[in-house]
C-alpha cells in the first residue's frame, strides 16, 4: 500500500498505461461492478430484445428459433387504424400537457418568490409540494370521488350553479381535460421547486439596483426574474421534450376505461394492452420502438439546438 | 416602505390565490376523510362533502382487520424497505468512482449510463428477460431491474464532485483507501444529498403499482397499490365481501371502504414527508443548480 501512494497521488501526472491507472485504483473500478451488471441486464439486454420487432416471436420457440419477418410489423403498424389513433391520442394528451402545464410551475413559482409573509409561503410549499409523493392510483382514487355523477362534489356545485351533472371519467369530451387537470394538481407544486432553486442563484444587488431606480415590482420580475431563470427554462424543456411521447401512461392506465379507450388509449398503454393481454410480443414491440425512437430524436434534437442557438444543453 | 396600490392590489392577488391553490391541493383529501367516517346512508344517498355525518369509525376497523389488505401493507413496506436499502447503496457506490475525474474512462462508463436514460428496450422485450429469467411472480422483479437510477447517480455524484478535494487529499495522506475515504469521509458529509433520494426511491416503492401490475399474479405477493387498484375497480372480492359485510353487520358504504383504504395507505407518506422536507428541498436545490 505504502508504496502505491505517491502513484496515487501522482502530483507531476505523468502518462501513465491505462492498465497501471486501472490497477491502481482498483477498488474504484471494483464499486463500479453491481451498478455496471445491473445496467447491462436489466437496461441492455431490452434493447437487444428489441430484435423480436422482425421476428414472428413465440414465446415456446424463444428467440433464437423464431422465424425472421422484417419489416412486416412495421408495415401493419403505419397501416393499422388502431395505431394511427393511439399516436393521435398520445400527440393530442401531450401537447395539452406541455402546453397547458409547462409554464404553470414558472408562474407559480415567480408568484411564490413574491410572498414576503415566510411562514405562510412555508406552509403553502409544504401543501403543494405533497401530492407529488402519492401514487396515480391514489391520484385516481381521490378525483373519481371528488368527480363522481354520484355524490361528487364538482357535480354537487354543477348543478347548484344550474348546470347538468358531467360524468367526467366516463365522458369522451372531458376526459382529457381531466387528464391534464389532475396532473397538474399533482406535479405543479413540485415542479415550482427546481425555479425556486433557480432564483437563489440571482444576485440579489440587481433588485436593489433597479428598486433604486424605480422599478416596480412587476418591472423586476420582468427585467431581472424572468431573465435569471431563462437558462433553467430551457432546461426543463429539453427534459420535457424527451417524454414529449411519453404521455403519461401510468397516468392514463391508473384512470381510463373502455368507455372513454377512443380518447386515451396512448403508444405506453396500447403496448400494455395488446402486448400483454393478447400477447402480441412481436408486433407491440415494433409500436413500443417507435416511440422510443421518436423520444431519442426529440432529445437530442432539442439538446443539439439548445446547445448550438443558447449555448447550453443538459450533456 | 410604502407600497403603491398596484403593488397592494398584486399582495392581495397574490395571497387570496395561494390560500386558494392550497385549499383546492387540501380539498380531495378532506372529501375522501369525510366519505370514510360517514355512515353508509350518508354516502350512498350522496350527502357527504367536507364533513363527516352520522360519524362512524367501523370503516377504519374492517379495512384493518381485512387479511388481504394487511397482506398488501406489509408487501408494500417489505418491498420499500429492502428497495430503498439496496438501491440507495447500489447508487451511491456507483455515483462515487464516477464522480473522480481520475478515473480512466470515466466519460464513456457515464455516456453506458446516461444512454439508458434516453433510449429504452420498451415494455415487451423486459417483460419476457424477467420471464426468462423466472422472476416472474417473485418480490425481486420489483426491486432488481430498479437498482440503480440514473437521474438519482447523477445528482448524488454533482454532490461528491462538489465537496472539496483537500478532504480526499488528507484522507491519502493519512493512509486511507477509496473505499475508507468514501464510507467514513463522504457518506456522513452527504447526508442530506443521501436522505432526499432515499425518499425518492422509497416514494418510488410505495408507488409503484405498474411493474406489479405486469409481473405479479400471485394474490398474495401483490403490493397495496395494485390492491388498491382492484379495489377502485370494484372487482376484487375484498369489496364484494365488504359490501356483503358491510350490509350485515356495519353501518359503512362500499366507497367508504375504498376512501379509508386509500386514506391509510396515504398516511406512511404523510408521516415522513414533513421530517424530510428539509432535506428533499435542499437536495433537490443541490442536484439541479449544478448543471
Amino acid at each position: 500500500m505504502a508504496s502505491r501512494e505517491p502513484n496515487l497521488l501522482r502530483s507531476p501526472r505523468k502518462r501513465t498505461s491505462a492498465w497501471t491507472s486501472i490497477r491502481s485504483e482498483w477498488d474504484l473500478y471494483l464499486l463500479l461492478v453491481p451498478g455496471i451488471c445491473f445496467l447491462l441486464l436489466f437496461k441492455y439486454t431490452p434493447m437487444y430484445g428489441i430484435s423480436i420487432a422482425f421476428q414472428d416471436f413465440n414465446i415456446f420457440d424463444g428467440m433464437a428459433a423464431s422465424p425472421w419477418v422484417g419489416f412486416e410489423h412495421f408495415e401493419r403498424l403505419f397501416t393499422s387504424s388502431d395505431f394511427s389513433l393511439v399516436l393521435r391520442n398520445t400527440v393530442i394528451i401531450s401537447l395539452l400537457k406541455l402546453v397547458i402545464l409547462f409554464p404553470l410551475p414558472i408562474i407559480v413559482a415567480i408568484l411564490l418568490n413574491e410572498l414576503k409573509n415566510m411562514a405562510f409561503k412555508r406552509s403553502i410549499q409544504t401543501v403543494i409540494y405533497l401530492p407529488h409523493f402519492l401514487s396515480w392510483i391514489i391520484v385516481s382514487g381521490l378525483f373519481i370521488d371528488l368527480l363522481s355523477v354520484h355524490g361528487g362534489i364538482v357535480n354537487k356545485w354543477l348543478e347548484q350553479l344550474g348546470f347538468a351533472p358531467i360524468a367526467f371519467f366516463m365522458n369522451n369530451d372531458y376526459f382529457r381535460s381531466v387528464l391534464v387537470a389532475t396532473a397538474g394538481w399533482k406535479e405543479t407544486g413540485w415542479s415550482t421547486i427546481v425555479y425556486l432553486a433557480a432564483f437563489s442563484t440571482i444576485d440579489p444587488g440587481l433588485y436593489e439596483a433597479a428598486r433604486m431606480d424605480g422599478a416596480s415590482r412587476f418591472r423586476q420580475i420582468w427585467h431581472i426574474t424572468l431573465p435569471g431563470i431563462a437558462p433553467i427554462i430551457v432546461l426543463m424543456f429539453i427534459l420535457r421534450l424527451g417524454s414529449l411521447f411519453e404521455a403519461g401512461t401510468e397516468q392514463i392506465l391508473a384512470m381510463y376505461n373502455p368507455t372513454v379507450y377512443k380518447v386515451s388509449d396512448v403508444i405506453g398503454t396500447y403496448v400494455y394492452r395488446v402486448g400483454m393481454g393478447r400477447q402480441e410480443y412481436s408486433f407491440t414491440t415494433a409500436v413500443g420502438l417507435f416511440e422510443s425512437v421518436i423520444g431519442f430524436i426529440l432529445v437530442i434534437s432539442g439538446n443539439y439546438l439548445s446547445r448550438k442557438y443558447l449555448k447550453r444543453g443538459i450533456w | 416602505m410604502r407600497l403603491s396600490w398596484p403593488e397592494r392590489l398584486f399582495n392581495v392577488f397574490n395571497y387570496s390565490f395561494f390560500t386558494l391553490m392550497g385549499l383546492t391541493t387540501l380539498l380531495p383529501f378532506v372529501n375522501l376523510l369525510a366519505k370514510s367516517l360517514s355512515s353508509e346512508n350518508a354516502v350512498v344517498s350522496g350527502r357527504v362533502s367536507l364533513l363527516p355525518i352520522d360519524l362512524q369509525f367501523g370503516t377504519y376497523r374492517f379495512v384493518l382487520q381485512d387479511d388481504a389488505f394487511l397482506n398488501a401493507l406489509r408487501v408494500s413496506v417489505t418491498l420499500t424497505l429492502i428497495g430503498t436499502a439496496l438501491s440507495l447503496f447500489v447508487t451511491t457506490i456507483t455515483a462515487y468512482p464516477l464522480s473522480k475525474p481520475r478515473l480512466r474512462g470515466r466519460k464513456w462508463l457515464l455516456l453506458l449510463f446516461i444512454f439508458t436514460m434516453l433510449f429504452s428496450g420498451g415494455l415487451i422485450p423486459t417483460y419476457l428477460l424477467m420471464h426468462n429469467l423466472n422472476l416472474v411472480n417473485t418480490l425481486p422483479v420489483l426491486f432488481l431491474p430498479a437498482m440503480v437510477n440514473v437521474y438519482n447517480m447523477l445528482i448524488i455524484k454533482n454532490y461528491f464532485e462538489g465537496l472539496p478535494d483537500s478532504l480526499e487529499e488528507s484522507a491519502k495522506i493519512d493512509g486511507a483507501g477509496n473505499l475508507r475515504i468514501l464510507f467514513l469521509i463522504y457518506l456522513p458529509l452527504s447526508m442530506p444529498v443521501l436522505a432526499t433520494i432515499a425518499l425518492f426511491f422509497a416514494v418510488y416503492y410505495w408507488n409503484d403499482y405498474f411493474n406489479a401490475m405486469i409481473y405479479i399474479t400471485n394474490p398474495s405477493l401483490k403490493p397495496m397499490q395494485l390492491f388498491l387498484k382492484e379495489l377502485l375497480a370494484a372487482s376484487s372480492d375484498f369489496i364484494r365481501n365488504a359490501a356483503i359485510n358491510a350490509d350485515a353487520e356495519m353501518n359503512t358504504a362500499p366507497q367508504s371502504i375504498q376512501a379509508a383504504s386509500i386514506l391509510v395507505a396515504t398516511v406512511p407518506i404523510l408521516i415522513v414527508y414533513p421530517f424530510l422536507q428539509k432535506y428533499f428541498v435542499k437536495g433537490v436545490l443541490v442536484g439541479s443548480v449544478k448543471e
